[in-house]
């Protein structure tokens, strides 16, 4: 198995690495659903309602990372081919931020 | 020394052209997605009362993470198919290709249930604003399942044709899109069905 850069169709052997990830995706979303489930107390505040939709949201985020790099070949790809799918996340980023920014100015918690 | 124009590789990048166009599709795609997710956070923030209700009384956790399973299940079905096709396994590529298309019908019946079900309570896109997103972003997301299911049910047919199918360069630019439609429905999931805290 070779770790050099342009390697077109020496991957190594895929599979373990594809039995590895589906396992992962499943735990991940037993995890993310356990993790719903967890109320925390009304006196931790908004505090407890961040600690939910952070972990969620990391939960998501590793998934999809894991789908890219390994179920859509961006480890093994053309490094270029990485730039088609960071832009958009980029922007999407900067949109997300820029509106709920916007947001807490119209309505102040 | 041939001079002939090779279609099928880009000399400077070396990117299959299939392969790139689909990234570029995809680049869209989750422009197109960008779009429905951030109307759906500042709606989400300044209606949350709405939104935690709805979601919490009317959604079907169970029924979701079934279909997250499947979804999962198959993006890596799909993998193993395309794996086998390109060593010449004609058997296991069948199976695996047969495997994701069961997985995606399974998908959309659960999600026929779910919708059936709504409808019967009454429940229409046009009942709050939660149900307005949630029937936009999953029957957007049932859409492409279905999209998908289209292309990868020829292939499946043509497998068993006297030609076969052999074109593992195609599946493999299939299996792109199909692991974006898992991808999309794996932030889905928990905007729509988890990621509504309540303080208790």
């Amino acid at each position: 198995m070779s770790h050099e850069q342009n390697h077109d169709h020496d991957h190594g052997d895929v599979l373990p690495s594809y039995y590895k990830v589906f396992g992962a995706l499943m735990l991940f979303t037993a995890l993310t659903v356990g993790a719903a489930q967890i109320h925390f107390p009304v006196s931790m505040g908004q505090s407890g309602v961040l600690i939910n939709l952070g972990i969620g949201l990391l939960i998501a985020t590793f998934k999809v990372l894991m789908v890219l790099y390994i179920f859509m070949h961006l480890k093994f790809d053309n490094k270029y081919l990485r730039a088609f799918i960071f832009v958009p996340v980029f922007l999407f980023i900067v949109l997300v931020f820029a509106l709920t920014t916007l947001e807490t100015f119209h309505h102040p918690f | 020394m041939s001079v002939a124009l090779d279609l099928r590789h880009e000399p400077v990048s070396g990117i299959n052209h299939g392969k790139l166009v689909m990234w570029i599709f995809l680049a869209s795609e989750i422009m197109f997605f960008s779009g429905f997710f951030g109307a759906f956070i500042v709606l989400r923030n300044a209606n949350i009362d709405i939104f935690t209700e709805s979601s919490a009384t009317h959604l079907n956790v169970a029924l979701a993470t079934l279909n997250t399973v499947f979804l999962i299940s198959s993006s890596l079905t799909m993998a193993l198919s395309i794996y086998h096709l390109e060593r010449n396994n004609k058997g296991l590529f069948q199976t695996f290709l047969g495997l994701t298309l069961m997985f995606a019908f399974g998908f959309l019946v659960v999600k026929y249930f779910e919708y059936s079900h709504k409808f019967h309570d009454g429940i229409f896109p046009r009942t709050n604003i939660f149900f307005a997103f949630y029937f936009l972003m999953t029957g957007f997301h049932g859409l492409h399942v279905l999209g998908g299911i289209i292309p990868m049910a020829w292939m499946f047919v043509r497998s068993f044709t006297k030609k076969g199918y052999t074109n593992a360069k195609r599946v493999e630019v299939l299996g792109l899109y199909w692991h974006f439609v898992d991808l999309v429905w794996i932030f889905l999931f928990p905007a729509l069905y988890l990621l509504f805290p309540t303080l208790h």
